[in-house]
């Protein structure tokens, strides 16, 4: 229990240094203060005010901070103030708006791609080093070179516009109602969840087929092999099962690597999500949407290490 | 013949793992992508007639004997793009796979010598690789002034932690060896021990890494220069796919998107598959 706990207070120690890090950044940015000025030429004066008086951006930092770190504290959900760009809506806001879409994708890729490869690792194994195995594998490694971004638009070009099977871009439209709405969501959302899928399911075929590979070096398979258990017993009960230990710690720690793909995505496909609202954010200098993105996410995925700590914990009685 | 100086022991090791190497077909398969793209890119840098920022009146026309590979919407060759293009995000790529191997290779071994900065070390490179990359970097590299040399820092930045955390467990292994404890407590320095006996046995290791990194680097920086950080008017792989997921769709210059990214893949394979191949070698857990 004290390693735990050693390492939760670590993943806290880290979160609040990123939450500093967070509000340093923007303001170290070279043409920052030209930047918010400027934008507050396009903005009518109350709002520039509100946004001053929001942010104390006429004031000296160590009062920014503050009131940086009042927003973050005091608030339930956090407050990070206006974004620039989508005027008067709150950063939180627009951030909590567009989550369940980006989770949409994350939670169900991972989850097909997961599945995925657990049946492709069970095939593989079956026949080691056989042609389905090797295939599987250098695909996998193939993928791995292979640009998400680029895949997204090729595939876009394919479905969308050469066969015109699925829309261009967007989430969802938004002028059908009821079941249609539905049909409509999943249609747009068919083509970035493949593209997450697939993405994932590469690294995690190699992942799981590394663990498998250190499995199959244990002693209690060669003894199991010297009882005169066949391949494929011993594969199914012993060599999947415990491989999937140290791979399942790992899904909440790929988390990151899957927010990624999905900014990469969600820019190609237009798919407003939270990648896409980040995005944008980048290319508005739109500093409050940066700044509360950047905190949700990091937060996000730090929780998600520490389920991961908690998870490995549980399952494997050997790390106590 | 057996082996007795250190160097024939060195040397009869890498050459039964080069055998090996060789004797799969993954890595030849890369080798021959990488050496095909190689040679493609040499030639076409003394073949091509166009200079990749030159507009001409032809916009937007498909693959033809003038334009092997077509033209972009300002008339510009894409051939002659896809070579000069090359070097920049290559450049960054392997300069990033070197640093973070260099990097790597000092944490990794330094966090398996000494106990006491396991901790540190490992938690801090735990950290970086759990975070969503590509967002870290494109707000770094949106908000400073990016050049090239500045990503490829990034870049560094963000992949040390992979080439550390597989060099450690070699690294805690060799120096549990009993010949490296006895050569501690005859006198020998620890840092002499380090650099004369624990480093040249994960150089292997190192290097297929640097190969797997150079791919992951590619990729990395051609998403960020086609997210517009940089500069996207400088050519190169991924600004080219800049440009051509703005205005491409509309133009319907299928061979403006196709062209680059089969490039940027084939590149990121071939080093993918090589690098692949020699961490299973060299990594005798591995091993199928």
């Amino acid at each position: 229990m004290g390693y735990l706990r050693n390492r939760i207070i670590t993943y806290a120690i880290i979160w609040f240094i990123a939450l500093n890090f967070d509000f340093i950044l923007p303001r170290i940015a070279p043409g920052n203060a030209a930047e918010i000025l400027a934008n507050g030429g396009r903005l009518p004066a109350l709002q520039v005010q509100q946004l001053e008086q929001r942010f104390g951006l006429l004031q000296p930092v160590t009062v920014q901070y503050l009131l940086f770190l009042k927003g973050v504290f005091l608030n339930f959900p956090p407050d990070f103030g206006f974004s620039y760009q989508y005027f008067p809506a709150s950063v939180s806001q627009l951030f909590f708006q567009r989550l369940p879409d980006t989770a949409f994708l994350i939670v169900i890729g991972l989850a097909l791609a997961m599945t995925l490869s657990y049946l492709a690792a069970s095939i593989s194994s079956l026949r080691r080093g056989g042609k389905f195995e090797m295939g599987t594998l250098y695909t996998s490694v193939a993928l791995q070179g292979t640009p998400v971004y680029w895949f997204s638009m090729v595939l876009l070009w394919i479905f969308a516009v050469s066969l015109k099977l699925l829309p261009i871009s967007g989430q969802v439209d938004a002028s059908l109602e009821g079941f249609n709405y539905m049909l409509s969501f999943l249609e747009h959302s068919i083509l970035p969840m493949s593209v997450m899928t697939i993405a994932t399911f590469g690294q995690w075929y190699l992942l799981l087929r590394g663990s498998s590979q250190q499995i199959l070096q244990s002693d209690y398979i060669l003894a199991a092999k010297s009882r005169g258990l066949s391949e494929e017993t011993i594969a199914r009960r012993y060599v999947l099962r415990n491989s999937l230990l140290p791979v399942i710690s790992l899904a909440s720690l790929f988390l990151g690597n899957m927010i990624s793909i999905a900014v990469l995505v969600e820019t190609v496909f237009g798919y407003s999500g939270v990648g896409d609202l980040f995005v944008d954010g980048v290319i508005n200098r739109d500093y409050p949407v940066l700044e509360g993105s950047f905190f949700y996410v990091t937060t996000i995925v730090i929780i998600g290490a520490v389920i991961g700590e908690i998870v490995l914990q549980r399952l494997d009685p050997r790390i106590k | 013949m057996i082996p007795r100086t250190r160097t024939q022991r060195l040397l009869s090791r890498s050459r039964s793992s080069l055998a090996l190497l060789f004797r799969k077909k993954a890595p030849k398969a890369g080798l021959a992508i990488l050496v095909g793209i190689m040679l493609f890119l040499i030639i076409g840098s003394f073949v091509n007639p166009y200079s990749p920022y030159k507009d001409s009146k032809l916009l937007n026309s498909p693959p033809s004997p003038t334009h092997i590979f077509g033209t972009d919407f300002l008339g510009r060759d894409i051939y002659s793009q896809i070579v000069n293009g090359a070097y920049p995000s290559l450049l960054v790529a392997v300069i990033a796979a070197l640093g973070s191997v260099v990097l790597g290779v000092l944490a990794g071994v330094f966090s398996g010598y000494y106990s006491r900065l396991r901790g540190l070390v490992g938690g801090t490179g735990d950290l970086i690789m759990v975070f969503p990359l590509l967002p870290l970097l494109l707000l770094i590299g949106s908000l400073f002034v990016a050049t090239n040399l500045f990503i490829a820092t990034l870049l560094i930045f963000v992949l040390w932690p992979l080439v550390a955390r597989a060099i450690r467990p070699q690294a805690l292994a060799i120096s549990k060896m009993p010949f490296v404890q006895a050569a501690k407590t005859s006198g020998v320095k620890d840092r002499e021990i380090v650099m004369t006996i624990v480093i040249p046995q994960v150089l292997s290791i190192a290097i297929a890494y640097f190969i797997l990194n150079v791919s992951l680097a590619l990729v990395l920086t051609t998403a960020l220069e086609f997210l517009g950080v940089g500069n996207p008017d400088l050519v190169s792989w991924g600004s080219i796919l800049y440009w051509a997921e703005q205005f491409g769709f509309l133009a319907g210059a299928w061979w403006w998107i196709v062209f680059p990214g089969t490039f940027i893949t084939l590149t990121g394979m071939g080093f993918a598959l090589i690098g692949f191949s020699l961490e299973e070698v060299f990594n005798p857990r591995l091993r199928v």
